[in-house]
């Protein structure tokens, strides 16, 4: 299996991806490049489910904070669901869950963003 | 043949290239199981072991692949040490500055968060110059 695998779909307007695997250095560049895609195309709203994503290194968390600005300034955000527990630890550990909005379930992200359209 | 006093311990020598991170950082959390740990404790020594193979392979070496990093994993009586070697720009104790996590959230930037990582998921991090070149040493002790 791939170290990491990416799926984009669509919720309710919302570009959903979904990382399978390892976002580490070595596959940062291709997580990165996702996220990176869906800006250009002007999906500034992203919602990362994680519920297949083993761990993320700091590498990964460079990623996300090198596009949130952009998709903050273009009336966007990037949230995240599904975390897994060694992953929320990473964001936790690192104040990240301060700095993005995360939900327990896709549903709960989707139903926070139609509240606040 | 190890002598009784030495504790057991393995060693993995990869060339300088992220795509084995995985299998290294696989063999630090199986290593940390082994060590009596559990699976919380044995993914953060996982993630300190791929933030430390990182800075050595980006840093140290540039991002140069021909070189070598050397992985040694110690089962200590109540620890398990990481010595991570290698022969690239030492990163010197002095040199090494964390962010603080309270500022960050105020001030978010890119980088600098591998190192924060690693003091926070291990009990104590170490950058020592050896004769041979530089060594990384993390211990995390079984609780």
């Amino acid at each position: 299996m791939a170290d990491l695998l990416i799926q984009v779909r669509d919720a309710d307007g919302v570009a959903v991806l979904q990382p399978e695997g390892f976002i580490n250095a070595h596959t940062v560049r291709q997580f990165e490049g996702a996220l990176e895609a869906l800006v250009h195309e002007g999906r500034f709203t992203i919602l990362l489910d994680c519920r297949f994503l083993h761990y993320i290194s700091s590498a990964g968390l460079g990623a996300i904070m090198g596009l949130i600005e952009t998709v903050r300034a273009n009336g966007g955000d990037i949230l995240l669901c599904h975390l897994q527990k060694n992953v929320h630890e990473i964001f936790d550990t690192l104040g990240f869950t301060q700095l993005y909005r995360v939900f327990d379930t896709e549903g709960e992200a989707l139903q926070c963003l139609n509240r606040n359209a | 043949m190890r002598s009784p006093a030495e504790p057991e311990s393995f060693r993995l020598v990869i060339p300088s290239q992220t795509r084995y991170l995985n299998l290294v950082t696989g063999l630090a959390k199986r290593a940390a199981t082994v060590a009596g740990m559990d699976d919380a404790t044995s993914a953060k020594v996982s993630i300190a072991v791929d933030e430390a193979v990182t800075n050595v392979i980006v840093h140290a070496y540039g991002g140069e692949a021909e070189h070598q990093v050397d992985i040694e994993l110690r089962f200590m009586p109540q620890a398990i040490e990481v010595h991570i070697c290698h022969t690239g720009r030492p990163i010197r104790d002095n040199e090494v500055v964390l962010p603080d996590p309270g500022e960050y959230v105020k001030h978010p930037r890119k980088g600098g968060l591998g190192l924060l990582l690693m003091s926070r998921f291990m009990d104590e991090i170490r950058f020592i110059e050896t004769a041979e070149g530089s060594e990384c040493l993390m211990i995390k002790r079984v609780v």
